[in-house]
């Protein structure tokens, strides 16, 4: 039934655009002000599994800095689930409890890069898993002894207190950083503005015939759009989503903040929130050109993001590696996550990523590698050659990102 | 004729390039005022023998004083000896409010600032200490559980009345131990510090008067600004005031403990007044020198700019007498009507401003301290 709509509705379209052709440059699509679209009246925009895992995200982090944990307790938060698959309840909050949602499931699982990729995929799931297990059985363990190259301990930074493995690694900074492009990249810019999630089945067909998902407002097209939305906005202030840029969450819409602070990148929030509501625009006006050229916007400056962070972070520390070790270590911590990262940007106009692992693992081991103590051993020189190197892939320069 | 002429300017302005690049002993930071000609080994040793080095064996005599004290109150615990301990831990606070600022060599090493005031202290991590008896100084995490916040919690608000403090005292040997180990580890810290300065420091840190980023005065400066920023201006009155919390933390004053008379606001009046006679170079111990006031006014002639120091000094003047308006307690002052409390704020602001950018621009000083990340 469906599909013989669909030939119909197809036919309609061909029929229709070649009437159109001489009017076909001047169809003009305009975005709304704010990210809020509606159809008979009822909001078509939802992203609350979005909000859920990046809720389910926080607490992990924040239960990542609390040495009363278990290596148990920290992997029920993130698989939402026990080792044998039975339903747990790990968080603070019943919404979060009751939910069936995980963290885990959706960290580094794209389509693009991982649905033929399992092999990378549960790798880097148990990545992540491995740095929460050492936090406990390394860092807590020590978490009363000072640090020193080889000894996990704690060490000064300014009037803080930063707990360190033997490497001079900040743990709970390797995977909240990880997350933010394991979990929130990684869908974005490869699972939901992907032309092959996009475009899954019938979607095209369903979208141009304005035939929602069951019970109901929104085409499952406007729904993906929206998803990738929420993972940048998804506990952001939905009011102002874009003047509160930073204070969304602690993942990729804090630090979307922070380089937007950078006066290099100072357009880069509004021009993202501007390519999210066009591109959702277009979809409701069933222009798909229009909608993956705001797709390939949104790719570009979001692993731009990440890129600017990761060298960022190696060049802050840099200058404080004599003057305050604890929060060169602390930088270079949130570094190693963004590096790490690094794995889930994109390519302009490309399905490949920016990355390849064997490039990843390659910083990674360079920035531990100056000695036999790692983040202790490293120099100005490695840094700043990482931080070259990462540059190289990207639009800005080191100085651009630098400060 | 004219290609020796050609040649003849490419020489001379090769050797003049060479020579401007020779007088400066360091690479960078000489574009922007190429002359500058200013005695920085002078206002160096200034700052080394007017303030640093005076204030920290003034200080040295202070805490040592008090450790004594201390021995002396644990030994026969009474209320006489507690008073006297009492008297003494407010002069030696007093007398940190002078050298608090100096961050710089030997103190940053060991960050004596932190294991010195880190307020509010952690009551029930010292008791925890205490009744534990297995506790580690040494550690960053325990910065809130010992100097001069710590001290204070034990003399004056252990117990509920003063017998009751020397109860406490004289029935438990773990509270004496305690005691001993916050005032001793004070003195072994800035003894070591002090000897540093004495003992060859000095003559390192007024040697080192170049401009680059890592030479004395640079360094100095962003630490006595950075001083400024997050321990007077924000840790004695913006964060009590709640003006980054949005709510008042009135509990989060100094010397939260101290009975009347009480010590908060002449604390903080002599933290200002201490920064302010090091801008201007004024030295209770050897009189009138160069410092900032000096090396702006040198600046101000040179490039025929604005009298930056003037405006400064009127500005921490004006704040100043703004805090003098405030009540001796500060606990109280924010409690009663802390409209008071965020005028000073905007007054010390004021200085920030000028110091942070006009400041650091003329003397082409660059902020080495980055912005904590907030987590």
């Amino acid at each position: 039934m469906k599909t013989l709509q669909n030939i119909i509705f197809a036919i309609l379209v061909i029929g229709l655009a070649s009437c159109e052709d001489v009017d076909m440059t001047k169809t003009t699509v305009t975005a709304p002000a704010k990210y809020q679209f509606e159809r008979n009246g009822a909001s078509t925009v939802s992203f609350s599994g979005q909000t859920t895992r990046i809720m389910m995200a926080e607490e992990l982090v924040s239960a990542l800095s609390d040495f009363d944990q278990s290596v148990e307790s920290l992997n029920k938060m993130y698989a939402n689930m026990d080792a044998l698959g039975n339903d747990v309840a790990p968080f603070s909050q019943d919404a979060l409890n009751i939910s069936t949602k995980s963290v885990r499931s959706k960290v580094a699982a794209s389509n693009d890069l991982f649905n033929t990729n399992a092999v990378e995929g549960s790798a880097i799931k148990a990545q992540l898993a491995t740095w929460m297990d050492a936090q406990i059985n390394e860092v807590a363990t020590n978490q009363d002894v000072l640090a020193a190259p080889g000894v996990a301990g704690q060490i000064a930074d300014g009037t803080k207190t930063r707990y360190l493995n033997a490497y001079g690694l900040e743990y709970n900074q390797a995977v909240s950083k990880s997350l933010i492009g394991g979990l929130m990249l990684d869908q974005i810019v490869n699972n939901y503005l992907s032309n092959t999630v996009l475009d899954d089945e019938d979607n095209r067909a369903e979208n141009d015939n304005e035939l929602t998902e069951e019970a109901q407002s929104y085409t499952t097209m406007e729904h993906k759009w929206d998803e990738a939305y929420g993972y940048l906005f998804g506990t952001a202030d939905a009011t102002d989503a874009l003047g509160t840029i930073g204070q969304g969450d602690s993942f990729l819409n804090k630090y979307l903040g922070r380089v937007n602070g950078d006066s290099d990148f100072s357009t880069i929030a509004l021009d993202i929130y501007n390519a999210f509501k066009l591109g959702r625009a277009a979809i409701v006006a069933k222009d798909y050109t229009l909608r993956d050229q705001q797709a390939n916007i949104l790719k570009g400056l979001l692993s731009d993001v990440i890129g600017v962070r990761a060298v960022y972070y190696l060049q802050q520390s840099k200058i404080q590696l004599d003057s305050n070790k604890g929060g060169a270590f602390h930088g270079l911590s949130e570094g190693y996550g963004f590096i790490y990262s690094l794995r889930f940007a994109r390519a302009t106009n490309s399905t490949d990523a920016l990355f390849s692992r064997e490039e990843v693992d390659g910083f990674i081991s360079t920035l531990m590698g100056d000695g036999s103590n790692g983040l202790w051993d490293v120099t100005p020189t490695t840094l700043d050659q990482i931080s070259e190197d990462i540059a190289a892939k990207f639009d800005f320069t080191v100085a651009h990102a630098a400060e | 004729m004219k290609k020796t002429a050609q040649l003849g300017l490419i020489v001379l302005l090769t050797i003049v390039s060479t020579i401007w690049v020779g007088c400066s002993d360091d690479m960078p930071n000489t574009d922007k005022t190429p002359n500058d000609q200013f005695d920085r080994s002078a206002m160096l040793e200034h700052w080394a023998d007017g303030f640093i080095i005076p204030g920290y064996q003034s200080y040295l005599e202070a805490i040592d004083s008090m450790d004594a004290k201390a021995e002396r109150f644990v030994a026969d615990p009474n209320i006489s000896r507690l008073n006297d301990l009492r008297n003494n831990y407010r002069f030696a606070y007093n007398a940190w409010q002078e050298v608090s600022m100096f961050e710089i060599g030997k103190a940053e090493e060991l960050a004596l600032r932190n294991q010195t005031n880190i307020y509010p202290t952690n009551r029930e991590e010292i008791l925890g200490n205490i009744i534990s008896e297995t506790y580690n100084l040494e550690l960053p995490s325990t910065i809130d559980q010992q100097g001069f916040p710590a001290i204070e919690f034990l003399i004056y608000a252990v117990s509920a009345t003063d017998l009751l403090i020397v109860d406490q005292f004289k029935s438990n040997d773990a509270y004496k131990a305690y005691l001993t180990n916050l005032t001793s580890r004070m003195t072994s810290l800035t003894r070591e510090v002090y000897t540093n300065w004495t003992s060859g420091y000095r003559e390192t840190f007024i040697a080192d008067a170049g401009s680059s980023a890592s030479s004395s005065v640079n360094r100095m400066v962003n630490d006595f600004l950075f001083y400024y920023e997050r321990f007077l201006r924000a840790g004695k009155i913006a964060i009590p005031a709640g003006v980054f919390s949005g709510t008042p933390l009135a509990n989060n004053v100094e010397a939260l403990y101290t009975p009347a008379p009480t010590l908060n606001k002449s604390l903080y009046i002599n933290a200002l007044t201490s920064f302010k006679n090091f801008f201007e170079g004024t030295s209770k111990y050897i009189g009138n020198g160069p410092s900032l006031t000096a090396y702006l006014g040198y600046i101000q002639i040179l490039t025929s700019g604005a009298n930056i120091s003037h405006a400064i000094e009127t500005a921490i003047d004006n704040a100043i007498e703004v805090s003098n308006g405030l009540d001796n307690d500060l606990n109280r002052q924010v409690e009663v009507d802390n409209s008071k409390m965020l005028a000073t704020y905007d007054a010390l602001q004021v200085v920030t401003v000028l110091m942070k950018t006009d400041m650091l621009s003329a003397l082409n000083v660059s902020v080495d301290y980055v912005d904590a990340d907030g987590d």
